[in-house]
């Protein structure tokens, strides 16, 4: 039996069409149909009580500040990755091919685990007896080596959360941005370069233009993950001091597990997905056009 | 690109510096992570802290392995991530290569929605699935949690996998099948021996995200089926936290996948940087 090409291209979609609507797409529809409802966490009662959830959400101070944190969070992150990143993928670019054993030691920590990067950054930064205050004063940055209490400072733990997490991804953000400076045309540079261009004027007139897309995807990808950091946080300060570090995911599940008002949790959870899903489509159908180019 | 910074102000010595500067930056807390690991329990809390203990001891790793839960939640970690990397490309080759070889409205439509579903909160997705593998029977069980990690590896390996057919030439298909060779034919002997890097990298991928998940590990598991992350942060307890005991898990699990990229290096690199630098 011969079967068109359409339906056969069909077929073979179809799998994994089916898994991720019977596991993400249902899933999120559940969700979503449950942040209309009032539901006991015990007996698992429910009572339709329409938009109640929302209203509750944005009446509540504990959700616009953690979208307020996460936001921040999401910026701090973004912000110390890109400049961190480019930087070094500049000098990687500069120092040529005898820096490619340094490449790969840059590459390790893409590989370990956010909870464990968490936990050990809490160790490397938590009061007493943490190893960086105690370098800090050594080399003398610090009077003493309790001056900043990393973590149980309320003023600067949502920095000190986001450490580990620019610690672990910076190399991701390096790594796509060496790869795009490999394209970019030496003779353009050399021509910049007669022209007597300076480095700064060079970085920021004709490198970064050129590597726009590529810079707006990395930037893209990494701060949609920020926004959904979780284990890092959780694993760090479970949200405190004070609250001071409690984003949407950490607010979400503590309203969802601690709490036990799913009803309410789904109704914060569902206008977290759609602020993120407002920037991701716009980001992808802007920047990626997947399929339509190819 | 060399001419970038090499201008003459710039030496190259200061460049070789400032390099070395990053990687031991980048480099140490991982090594002050294994040199904790090897500290007698008590100087890990040492005040004063120290980079390195006054003597070498495999104490922590015996208490960490024997620690109840630590050895099956290692088991449990290699088979969720088997399942999940087997089920992921099981599922993305067939479609990554009707997205790439068709090209119906379908297709496009898939690979966008694909995308799309890579950016939800892991929340959101974990919540409704705890009922979900109540009702099938299957909760607190490495299957399940392998299902749930595929959801979040499934986008990715679609995606990498269409970058990687797209490499394909057509050609090799044409001639395959005026061999006599069929469709299914064309894509099991041709294509995908073709491809198989390809496959590697985006297995290693699969792989990860399983291996180092933690939120649907915390909501899915109970007892039977905990990974390793779990476990680790079960170190943390009311009483305080094991640092010596936590560190030399956290070294267990983590050195053979530092061994790993460095021996993959070039492969993960692709890997990482096709999506971004092609769009």
């Amino acid at each position: 039996m011969r079967i068109t090409d359409r339906r056969f291209a069909t077929l073979l979609m179809l799998p994994a069409a089916a898994f991720l609507g019977v596991f993400v797409v249902w899933p999120l529809g559940q969700f979503v149909a449950d942040s209309f409802f009032d539901i006991t966490p015990i007996g698992g009662e429910r009572r339709f009580i329409g938009f109640g959830n929302y209203i509750a959400a944005f009446q509540s101070a504990d959700f616009a500040n953690a979208a307020w944190r996460t936001l921040a969070y999401t910026a701090i992150v973004v912000v110390l990755e890109f400049t961190i990143g480019f930087a070094v993928a500049l000098l990687f670019a500069a120092l040529g091919d005898r820096s490619r054993i340094f490449r790969t030691i840059f590459l390790y920590p893409l590989m370990i685990a956010p909870v464990v990067a968490g936990l050990l950054w809490r160790f490397l930064l938590i009061d007493n007896f943490g190893i960086l205050n105690q370098l800090l004063a050594q080399v003398g940055i610090l009077k003493t080596a309790n001056q900043i209490a990393w973590l149980s400072d309320p003023n600067i733990a949502l920095f000190s959360v986001a450490l580990p997490d620019v610690w672990l991804t910076t190399s991701f953000i390096t790594l796509v941005l060496f790869a795009g400076l490999q394209n970019v045309p030496g003779d353009v540079i050399e021509a910049a370069r007669m022209d007597g261009a300076r480095f700064p004027t060079l970085v920021f007139r004709i490198v970064i233009p050129l590597l726009r897309p590529v810079i707006a995807v990395a930037v893209i990808l990494r701060g949609i993950d920020a926004a959904r950091a979780f284990d890092v946080i959780l694993i760090q300060t479970n949200g405190g001091p004070q609250g001071s570090t409690e984003t949407l995911s950490l607010l979400i599940y503590r309203t969802l597990v601690r709490f036990g008002d799913p009803g309410l949790a789904s109704a914060m959870g569902t206008l977290y997905l759609i602020g993120l899903m407002v920037v991701a489509v716009i980001a992808v159908t802007a920047i990626w056009r997947p399929g339509s180019t190819r | 690109m060399n001419g970038l910074l090499a201008s003459g102000r710039v030496s190259r010595g200061l460049l070789w510096t400032v390099l070395m500067l990053v990687v031991v930056l980048y480099g140490f807390p991982f090594l002050y992570l294994l040199s904790t690991s090897f500290k007698p329990p008590i100087e890990t809390i040492a005040v004063p802290p120290s980079v390195f203990g006054s003597t070498f001891t495999l104490g922590n790793y015996v208490a960490a392995l024997t620690k109840d839960g630590v050895v099956p939640s290692l088991v449990n970690s290699v088979v969720t991530a088997v399942i999940s990397t087997l089920l992921s490309l099981g599922l993305a080759l067939p479609a990554a290569y009707a997205i790439t070889r068709f090209r119906t409205r379908f297709g496009r439509a898939f690979i966008l929605i694909a995308l799309v579903t890579r950016m939800v909160p892991a929340i959101v997705v974990g919540a409704p699935l705890i009922p979900l593998f109540r009702n099938l029977g299957i909760n607190d069980t490495s299957f399940a949690l392998a299902i749930a990690h595929t959801t979040i590896s499934l986008p990715l390996s679609i995606w990498l996998m269409a970058s990687f057919f797209e490499a394909v030439p057509e050609e090799l298909e044409e001639a395959a099948k005026i061999d006599g060779a069929g469709r299914i034919g064309a894509f099991w002997r041709v294509v995908l021996p073709v491809v198989s890097g390809g496959i590697a990298v985006t297995a290693i991928f699969a792989f990860l995200a399983s291996w180092n998940e933690f939120l649907f590990a915390l909501l899915l598991t109970a007892v039977r089926a905990q990974t390793t992350p779990i476990a680790i942060a079960n170190f943390q307890t009311q009483f305080g936290l094991d640092w010596g005991g936590m560190t030399a898990l956290a070294a267990i699990y983590s050195v053979p996948v530092i061994l790993l990229t460095i021996f993959l290096q070039r492969h993960i690199v692709a890997g990482l940087t096709l999506g971004a630098v092609k769009g």
